[in-house]
């Protein structure tokens, strides 16, 4: 053994020093990475591991113009600038600055907001663009600060508005395709985990990272056409104008698609200021939620059940009487002196009841409505024309109407009586455009749709097409309505281009009261037609106007809005005249 | 230096032959075990000098990455707000309210090209 380390030597003084400091380092240093290496770590990653959410951006929303997809629905990044007063150095500079800048995105009371001393957080403006924001950063305003927020941006203002719906605060689509595919625009937001530095830059270092990208929303294209849609909210507009009716609802459709070419409905509202709207029915889109009893476009329905079943013909005769008997209550014609022996054309021309009553009759044993009748009625209407249920149309708040069944209490004989004119069920427009389409296209049910496809990288991708049911009517049958139909338009003078074959129907209905009494001075008025050429029908429309405690009638009120719709239709459509 | 024989033994002892080549080469620099802790201590420095230089070259990149997704985040705002923009500026209603919208006239009467 050297002499240093002897025994009691000053040098082995030092060594025990030195190994007593080492060892207390080694056990400290255990102690911290070992015992409490799992708090340590937890504090570290506390400080240096961050986790950021990836916003999806909601999908925009597309309509057609022509062939083309267009923008109606748009994301935009605007700022709300807010201040913190405790360090504000130079308000008067903020202030001028935020003035002169934002504008009337300002608040009014800025200078008592910059006052309070006590706050961290006053917004002194929202809404405020890109531009705007970067103006303001550029003077380096100590105390000022803007926080993103996206929001929707409606460029074609209030045009379709109950078929977009819109974008509450928190995120969320209400009514409209907003509401209806409020998942699918979404998205799904992603994840950053990462190490970052005191600048929060994310850092490829450490063994935690992740890196999941945000899925964004679809982005929707609709089949409604802005051009139609706006032709039809104008013309729309034009119509409760002349008739000073308060309400109105109008629908587009392809009657060889199904596709819902355009859905207006008065009053309106602009989805960008759905908060100003005081009266929430105008978020309503009237043509799929709202359920009536149609009146008399109704009778296309039981023409159609009539032939199709064989039981009449357009030239089946009938004695007129102006009333008919049905078990012990009498149901009369609105338009009376038609008596005599008539056709069961001159029925539909004249909007007759007694005809209707006169077909469910012979879909029975010729005298009664019989229950063989009534489900043979019920089986057209229900299970063939979809009235009564939803047709699954993508729009929030689709109402599914009511068609009493024979075996239910009250589907007697006596309430089919009155069905077959368009009394005594609750249909929604969609419903019957839709089983109109069907009845003049040749016999084939489609889903109403507003669905066009989804656009992928600019490009458009057709949606999957909704299943359709063919041969609900025969062809024989679709071309005797349409026939029928267009003879009942001609009956009184339309105003129809020349060249073109176009047919339809009138409706008015009556309303009923608080007590379930129908109500005389209160009538909606309806019309329900197609139009194109006698090889094919191109479009159907169907336009419905209404006012508290008003009489509007079908021919009258809603024909002509009808008319002017479909007069633009056969230019917009590029159809020819025939001759 | 020098070489000499080293026996060298197999798992069947029996098997070795009398000319097969059968040597080794010891240093004669002998190492002590401080020179040893010395060596193994700077290879640890140089390793761990390596990975902090590539760690923040890593790092580095990780800066770059970031200007660059700034700039995509930037320009992306960019082509959002052009995109607004443009669907404003075409917007029925716009078009409606431009001149040259407003200096058209309806047709006196229309034709039809027969195909």
């Amino acid at each position: 053994m050297p002499r240093s380390l002897i025994s009691g030597s000053r040098t082995r003084l030092l060594a025990i020093i030195c190994v007593s400091i080492m060892a207390i380092f080694v056990i400290r240093l255990f102690y911290l990475q070992v015992i409490d290496h799992d708090r340590y770590v937890s504090l570290a990653n506390q400080e240096q591991l961050k986790r950021l959410v990836i916003p999806a951006a909601r999908g925009e929303i597309y309509a057609m113009d022509g062939a083309t997809p267009v923008k109606m629905v748009l994301n935009e990044t605007v700022y709300t600038v807010f201040v913190d007063p405790k360090v504000v150095t130079k308000p008067n500079e903020i202030i001028d600055t935020i003035k002169s800048v934002a504008g009337g995105n300002a608040r009014d009371n800025l200078k008592e907001l910059i006052s309070h001393k006590d706050k961290r957080y006053e917004i002194v403006a929202t809404k405020v663009t890109r531009k705007q924001a970067e103006l303001m950063k550029k003077k380096h305003l100590k105390g000022l600060g803007f926080q993103a927020t996206s929001q929707r941006v409606y460029p074609e203002a209030q045009l379709a508005a109950q078929t977009l719906g819109f974008v509450d605060t928190e995120g969320e689509g209400k009514y409209g395709v907003e509401g209806y595919l409020n998942d699918r625009l979404t998205g799904k937001d992603g994840l950053l985990q990462s190490v970052t530095d005191v600048s929060n830059v994310p850092l490829t270092i450490g063994r935690h990272n992740i890196n999941q990208p945000a899925k964004n929303g679809d982005n929707i294209v609709l089949t409604i056409d802005r051009n139609i849609q706006s032709y039809t909210e104008k013309a729309l507009a034009d119509g409760l104008a002349r008739t000073h009716a308060t309400n109105g609802s109008a629908i587009v459709m392809d009657p060889q698609t199904g596709r819902i070419l355009a859905m207006a409905n008065l009053p309106t509202y602009q989805p960008a200021e759905y908060s100003k709207v005081e009266d929430i029915q105008a978020f309503n889109n009237g043509v799929i939620a709202a359920p009536y009893e149609a009146g008399s476009v109704f009778k296309t329905f039981t023409v159609t059940t009539g032939l199709d079943t064989g039981a009449i013909q357009p030239s089946s005769t009938y004695v007129n009487t102006d009333s008919i008997r049905v078990e012990d209550r009498t149901i009369s014609n609105a338009a009376r002196g038609h008596t005599g022996t008539i056709t069961i054309q001159d029925a539909l021309n004249y909007s007759l009841n007694t005809g209707m009553v006169t077909i469910a009759q012979r879909l029975g044993d010729g005298t009664q409505i019989t229950k063989g009748a009534r489900d043979t009625i019920y089986r057209y209407y229900h299970d063939k024309f979809g009235l009564g249920e939803l047709t699954g149309v993508e729009v929030s708040g689709e109402a599914a109407g009511r068609v009493i069944s024979p075996d239910e209490d009250g589907g007697n004989a006596v309430q089919y009586a009155t069905m077959v004119f368009g009394q005594g069920l609750d249909v929604t427009m969609v419903q019957v455009a839709a089983a109109f389409s069907a009845m003049v296209n040749g016999g084939t049910y489609y889903s109403p749709t507003v669905i066009g496809g989804v656009m992928d990288n600019g490009t458009l991708k057709p949606a999957p097409v909704k299943p359709a049911r063919p041969g609900i009517i025969t062809k024989d049958t679709s071309t005797k309505l349409r026939q029928m139909t267009h003879e009942a338009r001609l009956l009184f003078p339309p105003g129809d281009r020349a060249g073109y074959y176009i047919g339809g129907k009138t409706g008015t209905s009556q309303t009923l009261d608080a007590n379930g009494n129908y109500r005389f001075d209160q009538t909606i008025g309806t019309y329900l037609g197609y139009g194109g050429s006698e090889d094919a029908t191109k479009y159907v429309i169907m336009v419905q106007v209404s006012g508290k405690d008003m009489n509007l009638e079908g021919n009258i009120h809603a024909k002509p809005i009808f008319t002017d719709i479909s007069n633009w239709m056969l230019d917009y459509m590029k159809l020819q005249p025939k001759g | 230096m020098s070489y000499q024989r080293t026996p060298t033994y197999t798992r069947h002892q029996g098997n070795w032959n009398r000319n097969q080549n059968t040597v080794a080469f010891a240093s004669a620099v002998k190492l002590g075990p401080v020179t040893h802790t010395v060596l193994v201590a700077l290879m640890i420095t140089v390793l761990g000098l390596i990975y902090l230089t590539q760690a923040t070259r890593a790092t580095g990149y990780d800066y770059e990455a970031q200007k660059i997704d700034s700039k995509i985040a930037e320009l992306s705002s960019q082509k959002t707000d052009l995109e607004v923009e443009n669907a404003r500026l075409t917007a029925l209603e716009t078009v409606r309210n431009s001149t040259v919208a407003r200096e058209m006239t309806s047709p006196s009467s229309t034709d039809y090209v027969r195909e």
